[in-house]
């Protein structure tokens, strides 16, 4: 659905957030200029001088100049140009940053600069590593070797091309003086410094993936068109409206719980692993870790929601309730999950199977639901679908948020876990260091080893249900020896026969399953 | 080709061999007028660009334009031979994939000369990038076209009237450009994947003192240019004072004997 603004998108290509190179090109153009333009000289090699070096403190002094910034703002724009490849660095090419210092920097020629219009070829890029090759046998970095060999078979039927015509432009550039080579290697290397980062580092044209439709050209006007903006504007006029105070007082509320959690807004102790390729603080957190970290377990604090979608936090919530005795609540919102978001052929064996562990009267892990949503629940399993068990489910799940959560949040176990959970130091890596980590990327766990992982610690839960957590309303079942802490076993022999009437189903019953409890009945 | 009806041998296949090496000197000369069109290219829009320099680039397109049509109707002539023996029907397909692949270089290098000369037009001097160029393109040209020495008298046509008349001409071989490679795709059909190149995966290396040298020496150690300098100073100076002992021990030796 797309309803777009009347007003033109001016500058916007069709691949989006690349409206900096058309800007950036205007200011290096004014850069060029004899008279208000930057100062440059000449940079002295071993056999000959090239002229129009211009140092890196001076193009810092001439954009805060020229755009009425503060130095470290054009600084960040000198580097911005300097990383798009509009100027490239002469010492240190493969750092692509303005230093504010007398390091050389040189312009790159037009046929290099960065434009979203033609992409960038591998062919050129092929062609360009074979010339390296030509030039030096053996020149070539590992990263550089990798892709080498992978266009090599990706590319082999126009392998003879490319070594031809990185023969012949090797032949072309010879042609010219030395110091018009040594500039022209110069400006190759610095573009596919830009386009073919070396590991570790990223381009900065990088835009993401390309659109497939251009958002201004005009689209065709046929009634399906006018039938999409109408639904558009019923739904938005049926949309619920909050008053702008409570929306923006949620909002203020949820940054300032979630800021320090949030891993690029403040520091990820031990450290953040985008940025420093170090995986700790992945390990540390893996969903079925022994000892949590501490920030972890805040946010377990912060709602019942999270306590849950937390795996680790899930876990401790099942030790508790299973100390309480509870357990068939979260077990039964785990099933009803499971349920929702299961295969679409398991719907019935699945609705089956809930209703005679938790829904039916005398179940083995009967949960406790007012009785109108057990009418409708009961209902709806005569013809099952995905939601069939939400209410109960809500019903369940609300329970648990306004009883067993507080508890659990003052229980020992809860208490223990804090105790327990670890604070990692944080890291300080030097520059060395982090290139060595960012050697060492190895790729995580396959996705199917994690999924079978999961399935067997699932199996291993289900085979492992304390079925010791009966109810009182539970027939006895023969073969299990153990009973918990029913003091009165003459009110369980009266209730043998499965078609005995349950509890009431106006009665509340209360929730607290301990073992001396009696109902009123 | 006409049939050369011979007694001997496989002379049958002469002319076919023929067409092979003509085709193959077509399309390594059509690779190497590529190559020097790139290199020209990558001239455009900085200190050296010129009329001059507009001008060798209109010159080498035009010869590479001219080489792709002979090749063009060399190939598909022999491709849509269906008697083509195997192996050279093989070697015609290499050759077409190299064609096919010089065509889109020369493409993009078109357009992309075609949008610069937009923006850095000849009238309009001062827009010029100090990219450190020095000298022209000249002897690239020269290579292109095949000519030892590119002794070319000043263009005496007004830069924009040279500018306007080159948009035009470009724009359509540019399209020209564009529908000759539509039309080879509908009209010969080479599976690409099918094609086994001769060549080694590693180019050899044509020689060993360049502009690598250079780079290497002045790039990788920044800290170590003062140094250098003061270094060669320092040793200047040692061989100043070795002459000059030399020099008193042998004026002290005359002087003594």
């Amino acid at each position: 659905m797309t309803i777009r603004n009347t007003l033109q998108d001016h500058g916007q290509r069709y691949r989006p957030r690349m409206a900096c190179l058309k800007k950036s090109e205007k200011v290096l153009l004014e850069m060029q200029d004899p008279k208000t333009g930057l100062k440059s000289q000449p940079q002295r090699l071993v056999i000959t001088t090239i002229p129009h070096a211009i140092t890196g403190e001076d193009i810092i002094a001439w954009l805060a100049d020229r755009l009425q910034v503060d130095t470290q703002e054009a600084r960040s724009f000198g580097s911005m140009l300097v990383a798009l490849g509009y100027i490239y660095p002469l010492q240190d090419h493969k750092r692509l940053v303005i230093k504010p210092d007398a390091s050389l920097y040189r312009f790159q020629t037009p046929y290099f600069w960065p434009t979203q219009q033609w992409p960038v070829e591998d062919t050129d890029y092929a062609i360009y590593l074979a010339k390296r090759n030509i030039r030096k046998k053996g020149i070539l970095e590992m990263h550089e070797q990798e892709h080498y060999n992978r266009l090599h078979k990706w590319m082999n039927h126009k392998w003879d091309f490319i070594v031809m015509q990185a023969k012949e432009q090797y032949r072309a550039a010879k042609e010219r003086k030395k110091p018009d080579r040594v500039v022209f290697d110069c400006q190759e290397r610095a573009y596919w410094v830009v386009h073919r980062p070396p590991p570790g580092t990223v381009s900065a044209m990088d835009y993401g993936l390309d659109r497939q439709i251009d958002p201004n050209s005009d689209e065709a006007v046929t009634p399906d068109f006018y039938e999409r903006i109408m639904i558009f504007t019923q739904q938005s006029i049926m949309r619920p409206r909050v008053k702008s105070s409570v929306s923006i007082g949620a909002l203020v509320k949820y940054c300032a719980t979630y800021n320090n959690h949030d891993p690029f807004l403040s520091n990820c102790l031990p450290s953040n692993p985008w940025i420093t390729d170090d995986v700790t603080f992945w390990t540390l957190n893996m969903p079925c870790v022994e000892i949590p970290t501490k920030m972890r377990v805040e946010r377990w604090t912060f709602s019942f929601a999270e306590l849950l979608s937390d795996t680790r936090g899930r876990d401790d919530f099942r030790l508790f309730l299973k100390k309480e005795f509870s357990g068939e609540n979260l077990a039964f919102w785990e099933a009803c999950e499971d349920l929702k978001w299961g295969k679409a052929a398991s719907i019935k064996e699945k609705a089956e199977h809930i209703y005679k562990t938790f829904l039916a009267r005398g179940a083995p892990r009967w949960i406790n639901i007012d009785g109108k949503t057990m009418e409708v629940t009961v209902k709806g399993l005569k013809h099952p679908h995905r939601y069939v068990l939400d209410p109960a489910q809500t019903h369940i799940y609300m329970l648990m948020k306004k009883d067993s959560y507080g508890r659990y949040q003052k229980s020992p176990v809860f208490k223990d876990t804090v105790k327990k959970a670890i604070c990692p130091d944080e890291h300080r890596f030097s520059g060395a260091q982090l290139e060595q980590n960012s050697k060492k990327r190895r790729p995580s766990l396959s996705p199917i080893i994690l999924r079978q992982m999961e399935q067997e610690q699932r199996a291993k839960m289900a085979a492992n249900i304390d079925i010791t957590q009966l109810c009182r309303f539970t027939t006895p079942v023969p073969h299990l020896a153990v009973y918990s802490g029913f003091t009165d076993y003459s009110h369980c022999h009266r209730l043998t026969l499965p078609h005995l009437p349950g509890p009431h189903p106006g009665l509340s019953v209360p929730h607290q399953r301990g073992p001396g409890q009696h109902l009123g009945v | 080709m006409p049939l050369i009806n011979n007694k001997v041998g496989d002379d049958g296949t002469v002319g076919k061999d023929k067409a092979l090496v003509d085709g193959k000197a077509l399309v390594d000369s059509l690779i190497k007028v590529v190559a020097c069109y790139r290199v020209l290219a990558t001239c455009v829009g900085g200190c050296t660009d010129s009329l001059q320099l507009r001008d060798e680039l209109r010159q080498t397109r035009e010869k590479a334009q001219r080489l792709a049509m002979a090749i063009r109707s060399h190939l598909t002539s022999h491709l849509r031979d269906k008697s083509l023996p195997e192996e050279q029907r093989k070697e015609m397909e290499i050759l077409w994939v190299g064609f096919s692949s010089s065509l889109e270089l020369l493409h993009v290098d078109m357009c992309k000369v075609f949008n610069m000369g937009d923006i850095f037009s000849l009238s309009k001097k001062e827009t010029r990038v100090q990219n450190g160029l020095q000298g022209g393109g000249s002897e690239v040209a020269a290579r292109a076209l095949s000519v030892p020495d590119l002794n070319q008298p000043q263009s005496t046509s007004l830069p924009a009237e040279f500018e306007s008349h080159e948009r035009s001409t470009m724009e359509k071989d540019i399209s020209q450009l564009d529908h000759m490679i539509d039309d080879m795709e509908m009209k010969v059909n080479v599976l690409r994947w099918m094609v086994d190149p001769h060549g080694p995966q590693y180019p050899d290396p044509l020689s060993s003192t360049d502009s690598a040298s250079l780079l290497s020496v002045d790039e990788e150690q920044p800290g170590h240019q003062p140094l250098h300098q003061r270094r060669k100073l320092f040793v200047l100076l040692l061989l100043v004072a070795v002459v000059l002992v030399v020099a008193t021990l042998s004026i002290c030796i005359v002087f003594f004997s």
